[in-house]
């Protein structure tokens, strides 16, 4: 086939040698399927602590794990989407803690890329449309940390009460927070 | 701002639009909505900019959220080794004396044996220093055949000198300052000579004066090399052991106390 030698190489994949695995336990499948619905929401919940890519899926892998231990040990099944997040949010502040300390790591700064708005509308439609975009996420920036936290976790879809049990907020701090923040990018659309 | 008196609120309006109102509320604002066209527009608006908002952060994040793929066969990988241990028993679960006094004395112990443990395990910690990092150093192992590995007598005959620009990339990923730099060496996660690529996901600091150290490494790989050219580990099964935790593979492979 000649393929060069970049193509011979293949990304380690453990999920080729699962077939060689004993057979799972229900915890361990379960722990899986929400690994699957919650992989993503995680991940982006996480990048709003401007943590770099790289310790974002690492802390994943470890809440998924921490998880594991929760349920194996027959903890509380009430919630887990609640207790995910929680334990997200507590994971990356402490991650973030220690990598201020080597301040010479390199720290994620997001930059609203054209190429990742909508394909469809046309040139002048799409810049006008990032140019919104970017407007409304340089609010969201220029909010205060804990009412960036809280609007994140609404966009992942939590309800008020599981917002302020992942922040340790009362529930009326997560309602005025999230009219704080609303009312500031409402605002920034219509300007 | 609204007339409170006449209109409904921003904050009745987000809460409505959220699903947070008691039903008696919520018909209440569904009324209102119904007969009045600002309110109706000022609803809209709200929608509209939490539609913005929302593909905006998508279109922001998403690209950055790798395929589940990967990420879930790993974490599948370390399910199963952390199945394989029992899991720990909390002390809490256990029922407290009655009285107060005991219960403050055996507080105080638990305290004092607590700080123990934490002394114990920060020295310990620091003496084994920094493992391989998930997230950037996962193990990356290119298509090799087993007459291909078996054709060398020992693992470490295929190694190579790493290029600096890579060891830099390295010391840059895991945060080490160059002033430090003479305190490791990078290393093959997985060995060449069982596949390991010389890339950035297969290569990782290693420090030198650790417990856990590169000589205690290339015993578990020239151990490695034995039992998948004796038939008696499956060479994938060597990859993925060595990859998600090479100090385990040490323990299972090599032995539990030779790494002194």
């Amino acid at each position: 086939m000649g393929n060069d030698a970049s193509e011979s190489l293949t990304r380690f994949r453990l999920a080729e040698s699962d077939s060689a695995l004993p057979r799972h336990s229900p915890i361990e499948d379960e722990v899986v399927s929400l690994f699957e619905q919650f992989h993503a929401p995680v991940i982006r919940y996480m990048l709003s602590f401007r943590l770099p890519i790289a310790d974002v899926e690492e802390l994943a892998q470890d809440v998924f794990l921490s998880l594991f231990d929760h349920l194996r040990r027959g903890k509380s099944r009430a919630n887990l989407q609640g207790w995910i997040f929680r334990v997200a949010h507590n994971s990356a502040l402490k991650r973030r803690l220690q990598a201020r300390r080597h301040s010479d790591r390199f720290v994620y700064e997001p930059v609203l890329s054209m190429a990742a708005t909508d394909p469809a509308p046309g040139p002048e439609e799409c810049l006008a449309l990032g140019q919104r975009q970017q407007r409304l996420l340089a609010v969201v920036r220029a909010l205060p940390e804990q009412d960036q936290f809280c609007l994140a976790l609404r966009a992942e879809g939590l309800r008020y009460r599981e917002i302020s049990e992942v922040l340790d907020v009362s529930l009326g701090s997560v309602a005025a927070s999230l009219e704080k923040s609303l009312s500031r990018l409402m605002r920034a659309e219509r300007a | 701002m609204q007339n409170k008196s006449v209109h409904l609120s921003d904050k009745e309006l987000i809460l409505a639009a959220d699903g947070e109102l008691s039903a008696h509320r919520r018909a209440g604002v569904n009324k209102h909505l119904e007969t009045c066209w600002s309110c109706r527009e000022r609803m809209r608006s709200l929608e509209t900019t939490i539609t913005d908002f929302v593909r905006a952060r998508n279109a922001e994040l998403n690209r950055l959220v790798p395929p589940a793929a990967g990420p879930r066969a790993l974490l599948r990988a370390r399910l199963s080794q952390a199945a394989a241990v029992p899991p720990h028993s909390s002390f809490w679960q256990f029922p407290l004396p009655a009285a107060r006094a005991v219960q403050l004395t055996a507080g105080a112990v638990f305290v004092g044996i607590v700080l123990v443990i934490l002394t114990v395990f920060e020295s310990t910690m620091s003496a084994e220093g920094p493992k391989p990092r998930l997230g950037i150093t996962p193990g990356e192992a290119r298509l090799i055949t087993l007459e291909e590995v078996c054709s060398y007598q020992r693992a470490e005959v295929v190694s190579r000198d790493i290029p600096n620009d890579m060891r830099q990339k390295v010391f840059a990923a895991y945060g080490i300052k160059p002033a430090q730099a003479d305190q490791f060496e990078v290393d093959y996660l997985i060995t060449p000579d069982l596949g390991g690529t010389e890339s950035i996901r297969n290569l990782w600091p290693q420090p030198y004066s650790a417990r856990w150290n590169a000589h205690v490494k290339d015993k578990l790989e020239q151990r490695l090399h034995e039992l998948v050219c004796g038939h008696q580990l499956d060479l994938k099964t060597a990859q993925r052991d060595i990859a998600v935790d090479w100090i385990g593979a040490y323990k299972k492979y090599v032995g539990e106390n030779t790494a002194h």
